[in-house]
């Protein structure tokens, strides 16, 4: 069977050779024929002569032996296409609307499906890419999702895990590399050795890291990536080799990556483990310090036969030994477990925050194809009344039904055909938007593409939806021969079956389109409730910039505490700076808190409470310049210093914990195995958002910079007029005081704020515009419905009216039906709309799915906008001149 | 595909003679239509009308295959031969012909 349709492919593939190749064949015989003729006496001519005689019409023959190829069915389908384009060419204003229609719809397929394919199906692009995993330490006690491994975790999980193999490190750093003076900050990937060969990316020129790179003491050496060879070298090989500068030593160029994707992240270079600054500087401690550099990110690859499960149980095991051997590290607040570790696929992690919003998205704009199948079907089930008249002349002429059915789906098909052409273009141009919002979820962006899976889906998109608008008219086809013959024109021809298939359409439309409204309308609610939640502190001409941890500039407390005082004296007296502060707690950069368990010291009477408490830690002024009222007690001091008794600032929330009794002079302290370090409350601050418009707002307390002083952290100014202008004089300031911090993730409070709420504004904009689509071509679907009706029932208005109907009830009797239609498609709609907002729940803020305030506003903008739709073409009923009307047919 | 050809009785004759003739041996359309006059002493004339669209069907059945090749003229001539399937069918339709023509004959002594 299979090796037949093999055949049978080739010979169509091959048609023009096959073509060929009988003529050749038939030309043979002929000679051989007259050769034996000649033979046989007859004179050359002759013999020609009665050759081509005898042997009749070679055409005829020809056609026969194509015939028996089934080339014939081939050409059947061409001659349907071009009859099938002529036809389509006779009624613009149909296939115009229908290709268009269409494009829209499997353009927002198109587009969709591109971005699944790249994030969510295709494996990653490395060697055996669904093997890799991650090795995921979190703390769920103190809310804690990612716990970075710290490079004694790595060489015992290198050491002692059997189900992973070829353990690589990875984190991310930015420096300055100085190439001929000219200093460019890069994203800097810092890898072990082994990174590359484990991934399978082999280099484009030189070569990447070796082993001995990673030994202490190594030259330094640089891998770049690509793009970034491309764009400062020129795409020269002679950069291999080339000495750059970066972090005041020489680093040699070895290798340039190929042109390929990379992760966890992008970056503009790599280096090994030895040359970072920082990871190495720690290296030294591994011995002593247990969580030394505890900012590692490790994967690796399953070994053979090994599952993620099994690897999970192992690294369990391996923590749970941990815990034995390091109590006080790994048991901050006294119980085993607290550190969680488990094996994540890779690809499942990229991708887990995406996955969500592209099911709902994929799903929002398949049901906008749905709608668009469904009008089009509506609109090529009018055309075929039109064309009643030529459907049964031809088949009064012979045509066989099914030829007929052929005929109508091969130019359903077209018109599908041209709409995913342009469907296609549109969706191409969208990528880009698209990528850059789904970047905000995944890091999985790099294989967004239209490559040939999407081509080969919008093929198939296109020829379903060809084939599914294309069947409503077709399985019509012999229904009306009769009444077309009959009425010779189709006009009044339409059978009730038909008319019901229509409404039918135009009900399920309706029924689609509500859900996508109710979906707009929710996530606008929420983003609308998302962004009027007061926040509790100012945006108002606020700066804020990372200040990169540097190990190797503040050693010690004392040395980072002398660092941060420096630089916020700098920062105040720089003409511009109204106030400055050094914190961890610049609201909405942190999504979840730190939470730490401590111990609320109670009266004589009453017993202790154990809450787990997000802690932070400010300098002085840092809630007077957020605009943060102070509701009792006062701010720090710079005399609140290590020598000094401990203090805290502590928000309304936490003060809730001690019942309305004043907290102020009251003490915590955090839980641990040893005795309780009491600190003191002198301040209760008021509530602000500090995760952001949509986190709870949870207790929190405050320590001052002078007493849990810690490197780097971000800066805080608030300005005179434009922060963003303050950039290179805040900058000077901090190098002033020493020139290698780098002053990076320069932002505004507002720019901030924005970010946060662009992801949900976005969302709700992308749904929005599909819903409207959805909404406008269901609006048409709507008039056109009533125009052709009332097209039809001319002669009925034109009677009702000379019997004495009233312009006002024939008007009333049109919409009337387009009314009931949409009534049934809206409590359809209802249905639909219940069980799709329980997609988008995971979305929505403070509003729920089942609002019945939204379903009620959809529900009376879709019918009042339906009936302006109708009104148009329901007024023509009303202006039938009876007479007319009945003398038309 | 183990089925014969179920067309009118003409029709499945010249696929059966067909394939017959090329169990002798590769050859191409004209010196099978050749090849049939002599053995069947004159009898049997093929129309090339009906020749080569059966040849050609044959071929889409997988039942023969074909090749361009030199004939004995020095001329380039489109060969045909035997495939293993379609030593099969020419075994299955040998059958069904023998039965079929003795049947007949059965019937046509019965009536003499």
């Amino acid at each position: 069977m299979v090796g037949r349709i093999v055949r049978r492919l080739r010979t169509l593939l091959r048609a023009g050779a096959v073509d060929r190749d009988i003529s050749r064949e038939l030309d043979f015989h002929v000679r051989m024929e007259i050769d034996q003729r000649v033979r046989a006496g007859l004179s050359p001519e002759e013999a020609r002569r009665s050759t081509l005689r005898d042997f009749g019409s070679l055409p005829a023959v020809r056609e026969d032996v194509r015939d028996a190829r089934g080339m014939t069915w081939w050409d059947g389908l061409r001659q349907d296409i071009r009859f099938g384009l002529r036809t389509l060419r006779r009624s613009p204003g149909y296939t115009t609307a229908a290709v268009l229609i269409l494009a829209l719809g499997i353009g927002a397929n198109t587009a969709m499906f591109s971005v699944v394919n790249g994030v969510l199906l295709e494996p990653l692009p490395y060697r055996e890419g669904d093997d890799l995993v991650l090795v995921q330490q979190s703390v769920p006690a103190f809310n804690l999702a990612t716990l970075g491994v710290s490079i004694p975790e790595l060489y015992e999980y290198r050491e002692r895990l059997a189900s992973v193999r070829d353990l690589v490190e990875y984190h991310s750093m930015s420096f300055v590399l100085l190439n001929q003076g000219e200093p460019d900050r890069v994203d800097t990937g810092v890898v072990s050795a082994n990174f590359f060969d484990m991934l399978g990316v082999r280099p484009l020129h030189g070569r990447t890291l070796v082993d001995t790179d990673d030994d202490s003491g190594a030259e330094a050496v640089l891998v770049l990536s690509h793009e970034y060879w491309q764009s400062k070298f020129g795409g020269e090989a002679s950069v291999v080799g080339r000495v750059l500068e970066m972090n005041n030593r020489p680093h040699t160029v070895v290798g340039v990556l190929p042109p390929h994707p990379q992760y966890p992240r992008h970056n503009d270079v790599y280096m090994s483990t030895s040359a970072c600054p920082f990871r190495s500087a720690q290296e030294a401690n591994v011995a002593t310090v247990r969580r030394a550099f505890g900012a590692l990110q490790v994967f690796g690859r399953l070994a053979p036969g090994a599952s993620v499960t099994h690897a999970s149980t192992e690294l369990a095991a391996i923590v749970g030994d941990f815990d034995d051997r390091f109590p006080d590290v790994y048991q901050r607040a006294g119980t085993r477990g607290e550190v969680v570790v488990q094996a994540t696929p890779l690809r499942e992690q990229l991708v887990q925050d995406a996955r969500p919003m592209l099911l709902a998205l994929t799903g929002t704009t398949m049901l906008v194809l749905l709608i668009a199948c469904a009008n089009v079907a509506n609109l090529a089930l009018a055309r075929t009344v039109r064309r009643g008249r030529e459907l049964a002349v031809r088949t009064a002429l012979g045509a066989a039904r099914g030829r007929l059915v052929r005929q109508l789906l091969t130019e359903s098909v077209l018109v599908a055909g041209a709409g995913g052409v342009i469907g296609l273009g549109l969706a191409a141009l969208s990528l880009e938007l698209l990528t850059g919002f789904v970047g905000r979820f995944t890091p999985r962006t790099e294989q967004i593409g239209i490559d040939g899976t999407v081509l080969a889906f919008t093929l198939v998109a296109a020829c379903a939806t060809g084939v599914l608008f294309g069947l409503a008219p077709a399985v019509t086809v012999r229904r009306n021969l009769a009444g077309a013959m009959r009425d010779g024109g189709g006009q009044a021809g339409e059978g009730a079956g038909r008319q019901g298939a229509r409404s039918v359409l135009v009900v399920a439309q309706v029924a689609v389109s509500f859900v996508l409204l109710v979906g707009a309308a929710l996530l606008l609610e929420s983003f609308y409730k998302l962004s009027s939640v007061p926040l509790g502190y100012q945006t108002d001409r606020i700066m804020t910039a990372a200040l990169f941890g540097n190990f190797s500039v503040a050693q010690t407390p004392e040395e980072a505490l002398r660092l941060n005082t420096a630089i916020l004296e700098r920062l105040r007296a720089t003409p511009g700076v109204r106030a400055a502060a050094i914190t961890n707690a610049v609201p909405q950069t942190a999504i979840n808190p730190l939470q730490i368990r401590v111990r609320i010291e109670g009266g004589a009477d009453e017993n202790p409470i154990e809450r787990d408490i997000d802690q932070r830690v400010a300098s002085e002024g840092y809630f007077d310049l957020l605009g943060v009222n102070l509701i009792a007690g006062r701010d720090f001091r710079i005399t609140d210093t290590a020598t000094a008794p401990a203090v805290a600032i502590i928000n309304q929330e936490m003060a809730g914990l001690w019942e309305g009794r004043d907290p102020i002079g009251r003490r915590f302290a955090v839980v641990t195995n040893a005795a309780p370090a009491w600190i003191e409350v002198v301040g209760v601050a008021g509530d602000f958002r500090t995760f952001g418009a949509d986190r709870e707002i949870v207790p929190q307390y405050y320590r001052p910079l002078t007493q849990v002083p810690f490197g780097g952290g971000r800066l805080l100014a608030a300005t005179a007029g434009d922060p963003m202008t303050l950039v290179p004089a805040i900058k000077a300031a901090v190098h002033t005081v020493n020139a290698t911090i780098p002053v990076e993730e320069i932002q505004t409070l507002e720019d901030l704020r924005s970010d946060r709420l662009s992801v949900p504004g976005v969302t709700a904009a992308l749904l929005s515009i599909f819903a409207g689509v959805a909404l406008f071509v269901t609006l048409a679907g709507i008039a056109g419905l009533i125009g052709t009706a009332v097209s039809q029932r001319t002669r009925e208005f034109g009677l009702r009216m000379a019997l004495g109907a009233s312009r006002g009830s024939v008007l009333q009797l049109v919409l009337g039906q387009g009314v009931v239609l949409v009534a049934i498609g809206v409590v359809l709609g209802i249905g639909g709309a219940i069980a799709f907002s329980r997609l988008i729940n995971r979305f929505l803020f403070e509003t729920t799915p089942t609002d019945p305030l939204a379903y009620a506003i959809v529900a009376v903008v879709f019918v009042g906008a339906a009936i302006v739709a109708a009104v148009g073409p329901a007024r023509r009923a009303t202006t039938i001149d009876p007479l007319t009307a009945l003398r038309a047919e | 595909m183990a089925r014969p050809a179920r067309t009118d009785l003409l029709q499945g004759t010249l696929d059966l003679l067909i394939l017959k003739t090329l169990a002798l041996g590769p050859q191409h359309g004209w010196g099978i239509s050749q090849r049939l006059r002599q053995i069947s002493e004159d009898v049997l004339r093929v129309n090339q009308g009906s020749l080569y669209p059966a040849l050609h069907r044959l071929e889409e059945h997988g039942w023969i295959a074909a090749e361009w090749g030199v004939s004995d003229q020095n001329r380039e001539a489109r060969f045909y031969r035997l495939t293993r399937a379609g030593t099969r069918q020419l075994k299955l339709e040998t059958d069904q012909w023998t039965r079929v023509s003795s049947a007949v004959a059965r019937v046509l002594d019965a009536s003499s």
